[in-house]
């Protein structure tokens, strides 16, 4: 039943299926309802519990608690993925077999050797696939990347980057903080947005060499990362999800150029420039968050998870590359498995090494 | 006791840390109004000039402000609920459903024999439940911290209530509407970030209720988009509610207010960050908004 192309064309909406009911699962079955071209035909989640909520929600689509089960009885064009990471790889095998385009939630697997077999999945098929890597679809991201390719401060020399949060004072329960299932620590559940970030930016990395603290948990609390890139730019992370008085995670890109700085965070982009460039004045410039343009039709969760699924859904139509391919996101995998390799090893990871 | 709608609210956001602005200004105010002491100087600010309406989640710091403040018998309380950042929190390490768990746990033994939550450490109990009937217990749960102050109305958080609108869900809305009139005797209000999303939806489902959504000069949050929620305003003769009044601190009141000059709007929500602050922002919403 899944994976009929034809009938994406005849009727333009593209029919989805949400497997995994957690917190992001949720979000993704609210924003799909709220796409014009899209359709929540099906939901999944082993948790057969989850029925009655289902039921009572609103939400029109069936539930199973078998996906195999959905795959087989419900017409659908495209899944969205939002389970455990450990889970990506089954789950991603299936509805690339059944036909389907496949977005997963980030990270794209727990480990590096999964996330390969996770992009080898399309390399022989013609299937639309993307990653979750959020900040690819936020508007002031987005500008800091449109003034760097613009060169504006001319030849990137270095960057220093920090994401915080404060959630870990203690043991913690669930599969956040099980290695098993979700791969790592902080740096793959939290910082791994920022390692997409400063990838899209600066990347190719050539070389990492990292140190990682396990504070709380057997997973790692905080890492810091020197990175070695191409055009001999160097740069680095310091990460930590047990830092007070960070309510929501916050990121702080500070770039050095030779024709100024740039500043990146969650609320602005402050520009310093030697000498007026590309329409920017000399000195001081900043461009705040709230002064961009509302871009999405629709908000629900966090700034961006609206666009990042209206782009999954157009290019599912269009059969176009999303902005964060599982590709992106093998690459971003390769990062935080060189950065483990290093913090475990205490030594420099070239990139290559990481196959 | 029970009031109406007043045309300035002191809204809470600064008290709970949030700012737009910059990380610096957020650490400020987390800082700052971690001390309940500040907290009440900004509400003895507002109330000198005539601003009792108070729209809070309930947060330790408010909490222990409103117990400080003398005058709090005076004022009009909008409690939004529920806390959505403490549930969020909660649910990335239990899940969803177990951060409900864990706010269950905090029922009466009234309330769990109601519910028949007699095996709380187990998640099937809870979700094996009618969610809505949890839903009704979590609204008076929520409100309970409340109880002893005057309400003049009870906000759904927007988060919830985006949630409901995006599911296709009228029913949590109705219960929402109908649980806070019928009990608690004062005008249910839903918060949203999508206001031109929502409205039309709620004249379709034919739910006539208090809508909370980010209303500015600047069109900062204005969803599908500034000209579509302005129309709205003109012509769904609800009763709105503008938040986000000073685009997260990107206006100053004397570019801010006067844009409200003949629109249909009802109240204005501001939060404020010091009490300099709280007398220019109300001073100039009284004199733009001929208060």
């Amino acid at each position: 039943m899944a994976g009929e192309r034809r009938a994406v064309e005849e009727s333009k909406k593209v029919r989805i299926g949400v497997i995994g009911l957690g917190k992001l699962g949720i979000l993704h079955t609210g924003l799909v309802n709220m796409i014009p071209r899209a359709e929540l035909a099906g939901l999944a989640d082993i948790n057969k519990q989850l029925a009655k909520y289902v039921q009572q929600s609103g939400l029109k689509a069936p539930f199973f608690s078998d996906l195999g089960q959905m795959l087989g009885e419900v017409p659908l064009d495209a899944a969205i993925v939002c389970t455990p990471a450990s889970a990506n790889l089954g789950i991603a095998e299936k509805c690339v077999q059944a036909g389907l385009d496949v977005f997963i939630e980030k990270p794209l697997a727990h480990t590096f050797e999964a996330a390969k077999r996770i992009a080898a999945l399309v390399s022989q098929k013609e299937v639309v696939h993307a990653t979750g890597y959020l900040f690819a679809h936020m508007g002031l991201f987005k500008k800091a990347k449109s003034l760097l390719e613009a060169n504006v401060i001319g030849a990137v020399h270095r960057f220093r980057s920090s994401m915080y949060t404060s959630e870990v004072f203690g043991r913690k329960k669930g599969w956040v903080y099980d290695r098993s299932q979700s791969g790592g620590g902080v740096v793959i559940n939290v910082a791994s947005h920022l390692l997409y970030l400063l990838h899209w930016y600066f990347g190719p990395v050539r070389s990492v060499f990292a140190q990682a603290k396990n504070i709380y948990l057997d997973v790692e609390d905080a890492a810091s990362v020197i990175f070695e890139c191409g055009r001999d730019v160097v740069g680095s992370l310091d990460t930590s999800w047990s830092v007070p008085g960070y309510r929501l995670p916050y990121i702080d890109v500070r770039v050095e150029g030779d024709n100024g700085t740039l500043e990146l965070n969650n609320d602005y982009i402050k520009l310093y420039l030697y000498k007026s460039q590309k329409g920017f004045a000399k000195e001081w410039t900043t461009i705040y968050k709230i002064d961009l343009p509302v871009t999405s039709k629709f908000e629900l969760g966090a700034e961006g998870l609206y666009e990042e699924d209206q782009d999954f859904v157009d290019c599912c139509l269009d059969r176009t590359s999303p902005a964060v391919t599982w590709q992106d996101g093998l690459e971003v995998q390769r990062l935080i498995e060189a950065i483990y390799r290093s913090a475990e090893g205490r030594a420099v990871v070239g990139l290559e090494e990481v196959e | 006791m029970t009031m109406g709608l007043e045309k300035l609210i002191l809204g809470s956001n600064a008290f709970e840390g949030v700012s737009y602005i910059s990380r610096t200004q957020a650490l400020h105010y987390m800082e700052h109004f971690a001390k309940e002491d500040n907290i009440v100087a900004i509400l003895e600010a507002a109330n000198s000039l005539g601003v009792r309406a108070f729209m809070c989640s309930n947060c330790p710091n408010i909490m222990a402000a409103l117990q400080k403040f003398p005058k709090a018998g005076q004022l009009s309380l909008l409690p939004v609920i529920p806390n959505a950042y403490e549930y969020a929190m909660e649910a990335s390490e239990k899940g969803v459903l177990g951060a409900v768990l864990t706010k269950a746990k905090g029922f009466s033994m009234y309330q769990k024999v109601r519910l028949g939550l007699r095996a709380l450490t187990k998640i099937k109990s809870v979700i094996s439940k009618d969610v809505l009937d949890l839903l009704l217990e979590l609204i008076h749960f929520e409100l309970a911290g409340f109880e002893k102050y005057p309400l003049g109305g009870v906000v759904l958080h927007g988060q919830v209530t985006d949630l409901a609108l995006s599911s296709g869900n009228p029913d949590i809305l109705t219960i929402f509407q109908d649980l806070v009139r019928d009990s608690y005797e004062v005008e249910p209000i839903l918060a949203t970030h999508n206001f031109g999303v929502l409205l039309p939806q709620l004249i379709e489902w034919k739910i006539k209720i208090p809508v909370l959504g980010p209303l500015n000069q600047k069109g900062f949050m204005m969803r599908p988009s500034k000209d579509e929620c302005e129309k709205l305003i003109e012509e769904s003769g609800y009763t709105i509610i503008a938040k986000k009044v000073l685009a997260g601190g990107r206006l100053t009141p004397e570019e801010a207010f006067p844009y409200f000059q003949g629109k249909k709007v009802e109240s204005f929500v501001c939060g404020i960050g010091s009490v300099p602050e709280a007398y220019h922002t109300f001073s100039v919403a009284k004199s733009a908004l001929k208060i």
